[in-house]
């Protein structure tokens, strides 16, 4: 995160009644050359119309985040008083953590203009300068900075970092926690949370974690798609003997990355047991195919499994995507224009989700097809 | 038959499923489209904004701004909550992409996108809030050179007095990275054919000069009549530039191509593959296709997604003559090499040209359909029945339907399997076709063999020795070299390519005496020399290696045995048969582990990666 956003420049540039736009203060000194800022100046002191309006201007390998403020009155020479403290930063860093840290910055000043004065003053305006080295130092070091500018003010401002959306979180999916759950500090989270975690096993789908918590499912696929969000868990899908496999072209990174070697046997190592050796885990991986279930694959390789636990070993497969489940979709072929078009058995629902919308096992939803002409079954 | 509650509730989660999926794909759609175009231009009679497109919905007055008046139907950008004179404030609907921009006015447009000249000439991007702004602007002639031109007698020429100007295109602001160099490409594009049309025949400098005129004769009607009007609607059927952009705005946001002629004279062609090489709902990421694109091998097949009529009526007429041979003689069945061949051109072209068309969406990499090929159902395949797919099928193959065509593919099945050889050579060839037709339409992936070498633990220290060394590490990357860097997208395309003809390098079959040569154990050693002793114990132990021809066979390949390569490509590698090379899997399957899966390198054509 530090390295992702590291600010070069913090500035303080304002309209001088006679000067113009002009830079007051910055951080480190002379780091804005006359030449960038002429080229962007338009963008830090503005018209009206872009007041208090986000602004990143890319020039001369550098960009310049800022945002400009105008408070109009009397008492200012020209009515008004303009001025923008931004950040500067090099060209390719990506900057979207910083732009909630610039507009506060920006409200903050407002604000403490608004009550005392302090930046018309030119006394108080000086304190700026110090407040900037703070700001630089600490935000790079560590992405928050808590600075007091007087005696009733503090600033709070921290580096958020943005991730990306999760994806939606379905009734048949399992969480599994991606590092040990004793990692993580209980109470940081919120109740819902606190009340499910201990039902997030690598094994237990949502549905299930909803009966058993006792927590309305949709507050459950909120809760875990929160955790999905920070990447404390990832999502699988349910574990049965009768379940399809098959590897994907990651899987050969088992044999090149050391890394994920040692966390995988590691992982999938019975307890009490010595480690498993490589060979043998890549073997059972390399055993999963399309038409061979999980049991089947016990019955061949019941040596190599004499280490290994099974259920584990298809949770690391799916967790670091080196296989991937097969999944049925019914589809009904319809040949009579009379009969009532399917609604689930139309090639979008899996058993998994079929099953866990009616509450019918496997065995059930077999039987109950296996039976009728006209549904077929795809796998993928 | 479950209770009737219960399919209510499935219904209506399914709906609300398909409209997630439904809003996900538009979503990224906005991402991809930009929300408007605007030209500008700065020079001696100031900063101007001379077209942009779509309108606003209602002009502001350029009079009313100074007054600061809203008329009713202002868009409101500050996101506060409007009140209306009873004082009912509902919360305002999500600011769509045209109101973002709309809310900046032509004046401040003009100033804050006509840059200062020593911008020009490089990548122009402003981020306002939700709206990112990206252009290319452009020098028309040095500043100092309109001092030379007003002193010039010569009747000919016009003062210029347009020093620069940008073609800008505004974005959301949270567009991908690629999305927004591959805009600024295309302003550069246009930028460079306006360039050269203004200095041949002052092209621009006139477009300019009607686009200012109908916009003050608007500015004054307006005063007079009080009525708003949008002057840029105005410009559209006077001056072409302003249709160009136009239309190439309205191609951005729908098929991605964008072909403007400039003064009907220049083309500009450019193509977002963001829009173009979409998979179910998900694109194939531009960085990923390059890499691709860098790694296919002269035994793979280019498979074109339109017919070759269709493909060649939307060739230009000046295209090369090369990509026509290129697109009469390939064929699903021919590698790149054969194509080479045929088309009587070079395999470095041919690779350029397939390279072409897979950037523009117009054709895939697949590996040579043939028999042996073992195919699956992608799972990304769209296998829904109510799919546009399943119709086309049906109207492409009558009496064929496609779910049940699909649930042929559950299990991996090879081309030999799947026909049936009692068939007439007429159903046989529909067979093939239907075939490609999945291939076409990304719901198959095909299966190859891969094998890696993984030796049984001795008793001491298990897996320990075999785990610290793997096989990766200690036999070095042989490079089975590839014509590499190609460019995409831009004017300039001459890299170096190193081309090797693989069976001279790689293979030494043919140069090697049969028998059982002191050379050839020397050889057999040195290859085996790169495995530990452990390992090398193990596979001189197994019966297979006690025949050296065997042995010496194995020890060449075992370069191949990282789970990187595949059957079929070290096939065309070594120029070997596939029953000779399964053989030889098996005799020495008690090291070996084996596996089938996709070909990561084309697969992504297929089955993008998440």
């Amino acid at each position: 995160m530090k390295m992702t956003s590291r600010i070069e420049c913090i500035f303080f540039s304002e309209f001088h009644p006679t000067l113009g736009p002009k830079i007051t203060y910055q951080v480190p000194e002379d780091y804005i050359s006359r030449e960038l800022f002429d080229t962007v100046q338009v963008y830090i002191i503005t018209k009206p119309e872009l007041q208090n309006k986000l602004i990143t201007v890319t020039a001369m390998e550098k960009k310049l985040i800022g945002c400009p403020v105008c408070i109009e009155h009397k008492k200012y020479s020209r009515n008004a008083l303009l001025f923008n403290l931004g950040l500067v930063c090099d060209a390719q860093t990506k900057t979207c953590a910083l732009e909630p840290i610039v507009k506060k910055l920006s409200a903050y000043l407002t604000t403490l203009e608004l009550e005392s004065g302090f930046i018309s003053n030119e006394e108080s305006k000086q304190k700026l300068q110090p407040i900037m080295s703070t700001l630089l130092e600490e935000l790079n070091a560590t992405g928050a900075c808590t600075l007091p500018i007087d005696e009733s003010n503090t600033i709070h401002l921290k580096l958020i970092e943005q991730r990306r959306d999760p994806l939606i979180v379905q009734e048949y999916d399992v969480p599994v926690f991606t590092q040990c759950k004793d990692y993580f500090i209980k109470s940081q989270w919120d109740l819902t949370t606190q009340q499910i975690l201990a039902y997030i096993d690598g094994f237990r789908h949502i549905q299930k974690i909803s009966a058993e918590a006792d927590v309305e499912l949709n507050l459950v696929r909120i809760a875990v798609q929160n955790l999905l969000y920070y990447g404390v868990v990832t999502l699988v899908s349910i574990f049965q003997y009768s379940n399809v496999y098959c590897t994907t072209p990651k899987v050969q990174s088992l044999i090149d990355d050391k890394t994920l070697q040692e966390e995988c046997l590691s992982y999938v190592t019975k307890q009490g047991q010595k480690r498993a050796c490589l060979r043998d885990v890549f073997q059972l991986y390399c055993g999963l195919t399309p038409g061979t279930t999980v049991r089947d694959l016990c019955s061949r390789y019941s040596q190599q499994l004499q280490k290994v636990d099974e259920r584990r070993l298809i949770q690391f497969g799916l967790m670091k995507a080196l296989i991937r489940r097969l999944q049925k979709y019914p589809v009904k072929v319809i040949r009579d224009e009379r009969s009532r078009p399917p609604r689930l058995y139309t090639g979008c629902h899996s058993y998994d989700e079929i099953c866990c919308k009616t509450g019918m096992s496997y065995r059930e939803l077999d039987e109950r097809l296996e039976n009728d002409p006209n549904i077929i079954v795809c796998w993928k | 038959m479950y209770n009737q509650s219960c399919s209510v509730e499935v219904f209506a989660d399914r709906n609300s499923m398909y409209k997630h999926s439904q809003n996900n794909i538009n979503k990224s759609g906005e991402k991809t489209s930009p929300i408007s175009v605007i030209l500008v231009s700065s020079g001696s009679r100031g900063n101007k904004l001379l077209f942009r497109y779509p309108f606003q919905r209602v002009a502001e007055c350029p009079s009313s701004l100074a007054t600061k008046q809203r008329s009713p139907y202002a868009l409101n950008t500050t996101g506060d909550v409007l009140e209306d004179q009873d004082g009912d404030s509902r919360e305002l609907s999500p600011l769509t992409d045209e109101q973002l921009v709309a809310g900046f006015s032509d004046i401040i447009l003009a100033t804050i996108l006509a840059t200062k000249s020593d911008m020009c000439g490089k990548k122009f991007e402003l981020k306002i809030d939700n709206v990112r702004f990206v252009g290319h602007p452009t020098l028309l002639q040095h500043p100092h050179t309109i001092q030379v031109s007003k002193t010039d007698p010569s009747p000919k020429r016009e003062t210029p007095t347009m020093i620069l100007f940008s073609v800008v295109f505004a974005l959301r602001a949270n567009a991908d990275p690629s999305v927004i160099s591959c805009m600024h490409n295309l302003s550069r594009r246009i930028a460079i054919a306006l360039q050269h049309e203004e200095r041949r025949c002052q092209y621009l400098t006139r477009e300019a000069k009607l686009m200012l005129a109908v916009q003050d004769e608007v500015t004054t009607l307006t005063e007079t009549d009080g009525s708003p009007q949008s002057p840029f609607r105005q410009i559209l059927p006077k001056c072409k530039l302003a249709r160009d952009l136009k239309e190439a705005y309205d191609s951005l946001c729908t098929t991605g191509v964008v072909r403007v002629h400039i003064n009907n004279w220049l083309e500009v062609s450019f193509c977002l593959p963001h829009k173009i090489h979409r998979v179910g709902g998900n694109h194939i990421p531009l960085e990923a296709l390059e890499r691709s694109l860098k790694a296919i091998r002269p035994y793979h097949a280019l498979l074109l997604l339109d017919s070759e009529k269709a493909l060649l009526a939307q060739l230009p007429l000046d295209c090369s003559p090369a990509l026509v041979r290129l697109i009469k003689t390939c064929s699903a069945v021919k590698n790149l090499q054969q194509l080479a061949q045929d088309a009587d051109l070079a395999l470095l072209q041919i690779f350029q040209i397939a390279a072409h068309l897979v950037y523009w969406g117009k054709a895939i990499i697949v590996y040579p359909l043939c028999e042996n090929n073992v195919y699956m159902l992608s799972p990304h395949a769209n296998i829904s029945l109510y799919s546009l797919l399943a119709e086309q099928f049906a109207q492409q193959f009558p009496g064929h339907e496609l779910p049940s065509m699909l649930a042929k593919f559950s299990l991996p099945v090879s081309l030999a399997e799947f026909r049936n050889p009692l068939d007439a050579p007429v159903q046989e060839a529909q067979l093939i076709q239907m075939v490609v037709w999945m291939l076409q339409h990304r719901l198959l992936i095909q299966l190859h063999t891969y094998a890696c070498l993984l030796v049984p633990p001795g008793e001491e220290e298990p897996g320990l020795r075999e785990e610290e060394f793997p096989l990766t590490a200690r036999v070095g990357g042989r490079s089975l070299s590839t014509p590499s860097a190609l460019s995409f997208g831009s004017p300039t395309s001459s890299d170096d390519m190193t081309l090797t003809s693989p069976s001279m390098e790689n293979s030494s079959a043919e140069l090697m005496p049969g028998g059982d040569s002191p050379l050839n154990k020397r050889m057999t050693e040195t290859l085996l020399a790169s495995l530990t002793e452990q390992e090398r114990q193990v596979i001189l132990s197994i019966p297979a290696a006690q025949n050296p021809e065997d042995l010496r066979m194995f020890a060449r390949l075992l370069h191949y045995f990282r789970g990187h390569h595949h059957l079929e490509e070290i096939m065309y590698n070594e120029n070997m048969r596939r029953s000779h090379l399964k053989t030889l899997f098996d005799k020495f399957r008690s090291v070996l582990v084996v596996t089938n899966h996709e070909d990561p390198v084309i697969s992504l054509f297929q089955s993008p990666l998440e």
